[in-house]
This record gives C-alpha cells, sequence and structure tokens, in this order.
C-alpha cells in the first residue's frame, strides 16, 4: 500500500518537474510546480513529518507561487521564442558525461542497497509541532534569530530593488561607457510612466541628457 | 514492504538533476528561477527522508530554514526580475549580458 503511495506520488512530482522544463510558457510551468510542491507534501506525509508537509502547502505552494505567478501576470511575457541552436560540438560531450553520471549514480544506489540496513521502527514523535517548536526555541534558536535578520534585509532589499526611480538627481556621476536611460530623459515631451529604455554610448552624451558638466575628459585621464 | 530510504534519495536526485537540467536549458529568467526553487525542494526532500529515517528532528528544522531562505531568494529574485525587465523590456537571459566580460 504504502509502496503504491509513493510510486504514484513520486511518478506525479517527476512528470510535473518534467512539464516543469518542457513548457514554454511559464504560467504552465508554475502550475506544475505548483503539482510537484503538493506531490512532495504528500510524500512528507508518508515520512510522518506533518509539519513541514502543511508548510509546504502553505509557504511554497501558497505565498512563493503566488508571488512569482503575481510577477508573470504583472510582466505579462508571451510565449518563450524557439531559441538558436549554438551548442554544436558541446552536445556529444554532454551526452558522454551525463552516461558517466548516470553510471556512478547506479553504482552508489545498488551499492547503497546491499549495506546493512539499521532499522529504527520504533514510534517518535519526530515531525510533530511540538518536537520542532521546542528544538527550534532551544538548541537552534541562533540559526532561528539569524533567518529573522535574513528575512529582514529581504524585505528592505526587495523594496529597494522594485522602486521605481523617478529622475537622476544633477551633479550625479556618469559612468564611462553604454547607459541604459529611461526615454523621458532623452526627451521630455514623453510621459514620465512611459518605461521604455534607451543606451547612451559616451559619457558626454549622458552628460548632455543629464544636464551636468562633464568634467571627466577622457583625454585627461592617465 | 515499505518504501527505503534509497528509494527517497533517488526521487530527491531525479528531481534536482531535472531542475538542474532546466536552469542550463530554460532562457526565460522566471522559468529559470522556477527550477532553482525545484532544485531546493529536491534537497529538501533528502532532508525530511534522513530526518525520518534516523529519528532526529534537526533535519526537518534544517528544511524550515531552507524554506524561509527560499521565500526571502523569492522576494529578492522577483524584485531583481522586475528591475530587469524595467530596464531590458525582455525576460531573456541573453539579453541582460552586459556584465559578461
Amino acid at each position: 500500500m504504502l509502496v503504491l503511495l509513493f510510486i504514484l506520488f513520486a511518478g506525479l512530482a517527476i512528470g510535473c518537474a518534467i512539464a516543469v522544463v518542457a513548457q514554454r510558457n511559464p504560467l504552465y510551468c508554475a502550475i506544475s510546480l505548483i503539482g510537484v510542491f503538493i506531490s512532495l507534501a504528500c510524500l512528507y506525509v508518508m515520512l510522518a513529518a506533518p509539519f513541514i508537509a502543511a508548510v509546504q502547502v502553505i509557504v511554497y505552494a501558497g505565498a512563493i507561487m503566488v508571488l512569482v505567478v503575481f510577477v508573470i501576470m504583472l510582466l505579462n511575457v508571451e510565449q518563450e521564442e524557439r531559441r538558436r541552436s549554438r551548442l554544436g560540438f558541446l552536445v556529444p560531450v554532454a551526452v558522454v558525461l551525463a552516461a558517466i553520471l548516470i553510471a556512478e549514480a547506479t553504482f552508489i544506489i545498488w551499492f547503497v542497497d546491499r549495506s546493512p540496513v539499521r532499522t529504527l521502527s520504533n514510534v517518535s514523535d519526530t515531525g510533530l509541532t511540538s518536537s520542532i517548536g521546542s528544538a527550534l526555541l532551544t538548541k537552534y534558536l541562533l540559526p532561528f534569530e539569524i533567518t529573522s535578520i535574513l528575512l529582514l534585509m529581504a524585505i528592505v532589499g526587495a523594496m529597494t530593488l522594485a522602486r521605481r526611480i523617478k529622475e537622476i538627481p544633477p551633479g550625479a556621476a556618469v559612468v564611462p561607457g553604454a547607459q541604459v536611460l529611461p526615454l523621458h530623459m532623452f526627451d521630455p515631451t514623453i510621459a514620465l510612466d512611459d518605461t521604455r529604455a534607451v543606451e547612451a554610448h559616451g559619457s558626454d552624451e549622458v552628460a548632455e541628457v543629464l544636464g551636468v558638466p562633464d568634467d571627466h575628459d577622457p583625454t585627461k585621464r592617465d | 514492504m515499505v518504501p527505503q530510504l534509497s528509494w527517497y534519495l533517488a526521487l530527491s536526485a531525479i528531481l534536482f538533476t531535472i531542475g538542474v537540467a532546466g536552469v542550463v536549458i530554460k532562457r526565460n529568467v522566471i522559468a529559470m528561477f522556477m527550477c532553482i526553487e525545484l532544485m531546493l525542494n529536491a534537497v529538501n526532500l533528502t532532508f525530511v527522508a534522513f530526518s525520518s529515517f534516523f529519528h532526529d528532528v534537526t533535519g526537518q528544522l534544517f528544511v524550515f530554514i531552507v524554506m524561509t531562505v527560499a521565500a526571502a531568494e523569492a522576494a529578492v529574485g522577483l524584485g531583481i526580475i522586475i528591475a530587469i525587465f524595467r530596464n531590458r523590456e525582455s525576460l531573456d537571459v541573453d539579453d541582460a549580458s552586459i556584465l559578461k566580460l
């Protein structure tokens, strides 16, 4: 019975994972990935880890995938284009390396199956919420606190990255080379919410757009 | 007969390999991001399998922390993707290769 359930959920997970890679539309990728998460949550229940299974569904299939689907909808991406083939001679090399890797993995699995198995069949409370919580707040308190700091940094970083910069302040430093600037900086008649970007080549062009004097003359650089 | 530990490890290895292949094959930033999530989940399955078979709660604790890191990665990574799309009008990683030598 457990073997049948394992085969069912493992097959579902592998099939959905292959669908994630094979699909060209990112939205279908996301739906397939949710299938992988759900079948992995079922496997966690079979492994007597109900808390992790619940967190898997809530955090992964709930929060993270909603964020991903939200970004896909927001950016409104079209179908992925067929990529040009540029691998050439790397394909046979990859086939040989993959064959070696599969042979190694098969040998390891074959070897593990023949080694003596330590059976620990007594009932324990490993996986329950109370044991996880008590260990998290006593023995592993430092990783717990570090994780909270990490989350705070992630909040600040995400807000900094996703913020829209309206204009570059006057006197801003100009880096030589190709600069990617919003289109409205080149033509003030274009509305501010037009997010298209153009490339400016050379610091003097950028300085002209920005209205700052270009005192970094490349001829005077030593 | 019950599922053995090696079955779970083999399933985890298969999922991780599919994730690696996706990161290498895919050219869409969001699809690569989802393949990375797939690899994180494969590692989580390994943690939970060892934790369950050896009756040690440490593995499940680290699964919890890995999930937190994945959530933080999702927030920051999607912020980066939005910033790239705003500047480049594209989600193709080949279009965002300005840092490549």
